[in-house]
């Protein structure tokens, strides 16, 4: 099968890191890193496609097992160099079913079919005389190749597995998949572009495309941070009451269902926020939405008709004025509008005395008047700081994070370095920007969809920071 | 784009019948909606909308907003035709003073479109004033009267503010224009079927030149076009009415005939003030609501991710295919042994190992043999295989603790059991020069594990 975007084949030992490098490169943490070698079986495709179009495809690979019978197998058939690819060819058809190769078989195939190599080694485990018979086949089959030292441990060997390496690779390069930051994946796809003259192109499309990826990612995360303080900060619940004034027990109930909703928000967020970053399977450890110190006011409060008791008040002024301003019209201003005046005074006097009465008033067994508790929008203006802070903080804690990592976060653990992050992120200037914000938030008006996208710009910039600060 | 493109993409998103790459196949098909935000979202909802559960809230809303619309825009007809009815009731004794009827076809009207103008500019404040003095305002209210189940599907429903505060102002002016309406229709019936004899009559004190002056003013929309149509100075000099007792003024009795001339004059203001202008503020009022939904089909939650979705290609880096993985279920292997024994092994053999490498890990560890040899690693088949026939007794093998077992080595430890002449063969993982060959616990028992699948009685581990 002739395929024309670059394939490459990532193999090497077992348990040298191919699937941890596998994930960091493809961004997928469904791939399973185990510690037990020899768990990848079956060979399996991780294609980078835009739109359904394929730009290349990688390939998580068995290890070799076998090498040294492999090799042994070749070299029996002794041949000249043009021609040692068909030896191998020869020896996967010969192979296919016999399942002690399965696993030399399921490497060699897709590089038979004209996928580069990327060989993947331990860095910080010392080189051994084993991984030559590997290094030898993956010569017989004349595909472009490079190696890719990881770092398991701390130990560094490096310098001996670049003497070896470089016999067999006209390309070493050093990649550690649990730490590898954006620009080290953009670097090594840049080496991958090289290794086939065809390949430039689309490899670098590909470059081009994580770019806009990671630039997408950022503009998702802070949209949907950006929410995240709107919806929080301008929340408002309400809980009916019968009574005539409203119990602790009321007040205790409208105030931990106020704060639920706040912490199913941040939780909700957190969730996609994972969603965004391609992290559904990263464990993170964190204490829900704290309110120590934040004083929650509710307030009791009644309508009539849907209206308190000042809008009730101004729409009895409203319509007073109306009606004494039509007096004083047909009087063409000879009143000097004291219609309008004593209109006003009457009709804002009757609201706000009459709402009581009104709210007793029963139609159809219902009264006119609804009395309740309303807790929100938050008025502490520390809270949006935390809010924003923890979920930053989270969002840089992901989008940081490598895919081939398998470790669980400990947000909590982290913020107790909370200053330091803050000072990170947070300058006076910023605080008084954001503030203007939050105040707009605070208001019950319906906040224009301009002024959330501003906001939201402001969120980007804020996290691009924290994001390429790795 | 309408109230209802709102409802029904606020239904659909709420749904939420596609996925992300129906969106970008979505987004791919109507290229030339690109940079058009709002009407890819609305052609989007109307090509999902036929997956929605019937009835659509979009039709519901509409239909009861319509309802009440038409029962307050014939209420406000009916209202508007017996008030002009009533101002212009003439008992044949008495003249009909049209200062009454042009302060509610001219000053009422302003008055109102005024608010309406205020309430436009104070749009966006949800809970203003005077939206809450517009009778539309009060539909709102009257929909939480409805039956249960309808009320229900529209309560569901969470309107942004803006729209509610356009549609609150486009229905008020379709109410007052159906009340100017039908006080046009009172005035021109009873034009028609009497003869009203028109006056104006006022206790302040205003000479006929100053009212003049004032009506001139009140007709400039239409003076230059249809001068007739302006009370003249001479009309409203006899046409003055003063209270009298039962007695009319000579003044009004001599010019009788021309006292009905006012009905044109009021005809046109009641066409210009409270309808034409009126109109424009409908007009006005329609294409806020317009942009209103404009506005607000973007604010609807989901919006942005739906238009991410459809304009954003689709990377995707994550495989297609099940993982396929080999899980050991061996835990452990119990030919274990924790001390070397008091005599020497038979042979040492080193897997992977350089010579003298092997050499020195022997000794450092305090071991001796009369054989030492090399396998795996750099050997070939045929040189492990003269090793496998030097072998006998008790042999200790020596594997790197860091590198996985491979089934290179389990054969090699096949093909060294078969060998009668081998008693035992112990296989003790080293660690690196570095850490004095000394191993972790970990490795030992990944050997371990490898070890449990052979389970063959002369293979012995040491821990």
């Amino acid at each position: 099968m002739i395929l024309s975007h670059p394939r490459f084949a990532v193999v090497g030992h077992p348990n040298k890191g191919k699937s941890s490098i596998v994930s960091a490169l493809a961004m997928d943490d469904s791939v399973q890193v185990s510690n037990t070698p020899g768990t990848t079986t079956k060979r399996r495709s991780f294609p980078l496609s835009v739109d359904g179009k394929i730009l290349y495809e990688l390939y998580d690979t068995p290890g070799f097992q076998r090498a040294r019978r492999v090799l042994a197998w070749l070299q029996k058939h002794e041949v000249r160099a043009d021609k040692k690819h068909e030896v191998v060819r020869a020896f996967i058809a010969e192979h296919k079913s016999d399942v002690r190769f399965n696993d030399e078989i399921e490497l060699l195939e897709p590089i038979m079919d004209g996928a580069g190599i990327i060989y993947v080694v331990d860095g910080s485990k010392p080189y051994g005389a084993e991984y030559e018979a590997e290094m030898e086949i993956l010569r017989w089959t004349g595909q472009p190749s490079m190696a890719l030292i990881n770092h398991i441990d701390s130990s560094d060997y490096s310098q001996e597995w670049k003497m070896a390496l470089g016999q067999y690779f006209k390309m070493v390069r050093t990649f550690n998949p649990m730490r590898a930051t954006f620009v080290h994946h953009i670097g090594i796809l840049e080496s991958m572009s090289q290794l086939k003259e065809e390949w430039i192109d689309d490899v670098k499309e590909s470059i081009i495309l994580f770019e806009q990826y990671q630039t997408q990612m950022i503009e998702r995360s802070a949209s949907l941070l950006a929410r995240l303080l709107y919806d929080s900060i301008s929340m408002v619940d309400k809980l009916s009451i019968d009574k005539d004034e409203a119990s602790k027990e009321d007040k205790e109930k409208i105030e931990g269902k106020y704060k639920d909703k706040l912490r199913g928000f941040e939780i909700d967020t957190q969730k996609r926020m994972k969603s965004i970053w391609k992290h559904q399977h990263l464990a993170i450890e964190q204490d829900i939405l704290p309110f120590n110190g934040l004083d929650l006011f509710s307030k009791e409060s009644a309508s009539v008709f849907g209206l308190t008791r000042k809008e009730l008040m101004l729409m009895g002024m409203t319509s007073g004025a109306m009606t004494g301003a039509t007096i004083d019209l047909l009087f063409i201003g000879h009143t000097f509008f004291i219609g309008g005046a004593i209109g006003a005074v009457v009709g804002a006097t009757g609201g706000y005395f009459g709402f009581d009465e009104l709210s007793d008033i029963k139609i159809l067994g219902q009264n006119l008047g609804k009395k309740y508790l309303e807790i929100g929008p938050m008025k502490n203006k520390n809270f949006p700081y935390i809010l924003l802070g923890r979920a930053l903080y989270h969002t840089s804690q992901i989008a940081n994070r490598s895919h081939a990592s398998r470790d669980k976060i400990d947000i909590d653990r982290h913020l107790d370095l909370e200053s330091v992050f803050r000072d990170k992120w947070l300058t006076d200037d910023l605080k008084n920007s954001l503030e203007k914000y939050h105040k707009k938030f605070r208001t019950s008006d319906e906040v224009e969809a301009e002024i959330l996208k501003e906001y939201d710009l402001m969120i980007k910039d804020i996290l691009r920071g924290l994001i390429n600060d790795r | 784009m309408n109230i209802n493109s709102y409802i029904d993409l606020y239904q659909v998103l709420e749904d939420n019948p596609t996925t992300i790459e129906d969106n970008r196949a979505f987004g791919l098909k109507h290229k030339s909606l690109r940079g058009k935000p709002q009407k890819q979202l609305l052609a989007w909802a109307d090509k999902y909308k036929s997956k929605l559960q019937k009835p659509l809230i979009s039709l519901s809303f509409s239909s009861y907003l319509y309802g009440i619309t038409i029962t307050l825009v014939i209420l406000a007809f009916i209202f508007g035709l017996f008030s002009g009815m009533g101002l212009l009731s003439y008992d044949g004794k008495e003249p009909v003073n049209i200062i009454y009827f042009i302060a509610m076809v001219v000053f009422l009207p302003i008055f109102t479109m005024t608010l309406t103008a205020l309430s436009m500019f104070r749009i966006n404040q949800t809970k203003s004033i005077l939206m809450h003095i517009s009778p539309a305002f009060w539909m709102e209210k009257i929909l939480g009267w409805l039956p249960s189940s309808i009320k229900d599907d529209i309560k569901e429903f969470k309107i942004n503010p803006l729209l509610t505060n356009w549609i609150i102002i486009k229905r008020s002016q379709l109410v007052a224009l159906s009340f100017s309406f039908g006080l046009f229709v009172a005035l021109l019936g009873v034009v028609v079927t009497q003869d009203i004899a028109f006056a104006w009559s006022t206790t302040i004190d205003i000479t006929p030149e100053t009212f003049h002056q004032f009506l001139y003013f009140i007709s400039a929309p239409w003076r230059y076009l249809f001068p007739s149509f302006v009370p003249s100075i001479e009309l409203i000099e006899h046409s003055q009415y003063f209270r009298l007792g039962d007695r009319l003024s000579p003044n009004i009795i001599s010019h009788a005939s021309s006292l009905g001339e006012w009905w044109r004059f009021l005809a046109f203001a009641t066409l210009f003030y409270a309808i034409v202008l009126r109109l424009l503020v409908l007009v006005v009022s329609h294409l806020g609501l317009r942009y209103a939904v404009s506005t607000s089909i973007l604010k609807l939650i989901g919006t942005n991710r739906l238009l991410r979705e459809i304009n954003q290609p689709i990377i995707n880096t994550n495989s297609t295919q099940q993982e396929a993985l080999f899980v050991p279920t061996h835990d452990g292997y119990e030919q274990t042994i924790e001390k070397f024994k008091e005599y020497d092994y038979d042979m040492i053999q080193g897997l992977g190992m350089r010579y003298d490498e092997l050499l020195v890990i022997s000794d450092s560890i305090g071991l001796s043999s009369p054989k030492h040899a090399i396998v795996g690693g750099s050997n070939s088949l045929d040189e492990d295989d003269k090793v496998i026939d030097d072998s006998s007794g008790d042999i200790l093998l020596f594997v790197k603790a860091w590198e996985p077992p491979m089934m290179d080595f389990v054969d090699y430890l096949a093909d060294l059991s078969i060998n009668d002449n081998v008693k035992k063969v112990i296989i003790m993982p080293i660690g690196t020069l570095e850490d004095d060959y000394k191993t972790t616990d970990t490795y030992i028992d990944i050997w371990a594990n490898k070890l449990s699948l052979s389970e063959d009685g002369k293979v012995w581990l040491k821990r």
